[in-house]
Formats: structure tokens, sequence, C-alpha cells
């Protein structure tokens, strides 16, 4: 089992989000900056841009043709959208449906609960499902012998996973909300 | 049948992989087996709790290269420039 924060996919994503912070970050600063904007403003922003950039470019299985100049506009989009005066009131677009976070009070003690109780197999299935990497990367990451018996646990630990979130729905009772 | 097997089976169910003779099969079980409805609805809560959960590791990820950025003495002159910009507000 690796540590998670050692791991080579977790040393590689470090280094994407640090050479894209260095790129990206100072054009969408100088923008929030010249708008009246701060700096945490301009940091919740970007910070989330990226996690849709990660999401969309995971999914999609490709990179996008000007990661930089996306990232810029999808910022600024956010800033316009969350803290200019004139456009707070507007409706939600299709950024604010991506970013939608369930996050109740339940669903987080949950996650806690998730994290203390059972962290290998929630990376485990982070890895397949939210990274989505292949199988023998998988195996590697998590030392098993091969992708077939990655597959087999990945399928325990989901059914592993699945009675717990049943379990707790029945104490959370506003989990389901 | 072993549990995990079962497992996949939900997800093909669900993410609509199966072939269609599986995908017959399992609509006809799901027919009779109230047991079985029940896990397809936890294993669909499931997918988007780990969703859920990987967007939070990646937040926290991101803040910590941030952190570094603004800490780290290595990072000095991209974290004074970023300052500046908002230094006279």
């Amino acid at each position: 089992m690796p540590d998670n924060n050692t791991s080579d996919q977790f040393t590689k994503r470090q280094e994407l989000f640090t050479a894209l912070y260095k790129t990206a970050f100072p054009v969408v600063a100088k923008y929030v900056s010249r708008m009246g904007g701060s700096f945490d403003e301009a940091k919740d922003v970007f910070q989330d841009a990226l996690i849709i950039y990660y999401e969309i470019i995971i999914s999609a299985q490709s990179t996008l043709k000007n990661d930089t100049g996306w990232l810029v506009g999808t910022a600024k989009h956010l800033w316009i959208k969350r803290y200019n005066e004139k456009n707070k009131n507007t409706a939600l677009d299709n950024i604010d449906i991506l970013l939608d976070r369930p996050e109740t009070p339940s669903n987080n003690r949950l996650l806690n609960f998730l994290e203390a109780s059972g962290k290998k197999c929630l990376q485990l299935l982070k890895s397949f499902y939210y990274d989505q990497l292949p199988l023998h990367d998988i195996a590697d990451e998590f030392g098993y012998s091969g992708a077939r018996s990655a597959t087999v646990q990945k399928y325990k630990c989901l059914e592993k996973v699945r009675e717990t979130v049943k379990q707790k729905s029945l104490t959370y009772d506003d989990f389901m909300e | 049948m072993t549990s995990w097997s079962e497992t996949k089976q939900i997800e093909a169910h669900l993410f609509g992989t199966a072939d269609t003779g599986s995908a017959l099969l399992f609509e006809a079980r799901l027919l009779l087996d109230n047991d079985l409805g029940d896990k397809v609805m936890w294993q669909q809560k499931t997918y988007s709790v780990i969703q859920q959960y990987g967007r939070r590791q990646l937040r926290r990820e991101i803040e910590d290269v941030h952190q570094q950025l603004f800490t780290k003495p290595e990072h000095l002159s991209f974290s004074q420039k970023i300052r500046l910009l908002f230094s006279k507000q």
C-alpha cells in the first residue's frame, strides 16, 4: 500500500499543478486585481478552475490545446459569476453545475468516517473511478500482481464501501437529501 | 456466484456495459430479488461518494501546492510578484 503523498501519481499531479500555477495564476491574479478583487478571490476561482480542468482532461483522456488559456478563461468566468457585483444574481451555468458539491453535514461525516476506517479501499476506488488510471498502473501502485488481481480487489472494496454507505445512511438522517 | 462478481454485474447494469443477454438476465433477477434492487441503489450512491472523496483529495493536493508556492523560499520571486498585485488595494 503506497503512502498517498509519496506515490508516483501524486508526484505527477503535484508537478502538473505547480507548472500550471506558475504559468496561469499570475494572469488570473492580475485580472482579479485589476477588477478590484482580492487575493483570496483569485485563489478561490483558480483552484476551482484547476479542479474542473483535471476532471475534464481525465475523463476525456486527452490534453487541451491551450491549458493556460483555458484555465485563465475559466477562472475569469468564475470570478465574474461569483464576485462581480453586477452578475451576482445570474442563473446557474454549466460550470456551476460541474462544481456542484452536495456537501451536507452527513456527506462530510460519511467521508470522514470512510477515510478513518477504510482509507486503503477508498484510495484504490478513487484511483480507478476518479483518477481513471489504467488497471496496470493501479496494480503497480498498490502492489497487486496484475490487472486481474487489482480488478477483483476493486470490486471487493466497492462492495465493502457500499455496505458502509448503507449502514451509515441509516444513522445520518439528512444523508439522502 | 461470489459477491464480488455480483458487484461487478451491478456495475455493468448501472454503467450500461453488459451484453444484451446478461442485461436481460440481470433485469429479470431485479424483478424477483428485492435485496438486489437495494444493492443497486447503494452502489449508485457509492460512486457518488467516491467522486466526492476524489474531489476532496484533489482540493487538498491543490491547496498543498498553493502553500508551497507561497511559503517556500525557492518560490519567493513568484509569490512576491503575485502579492505585489494586491498590495496597493
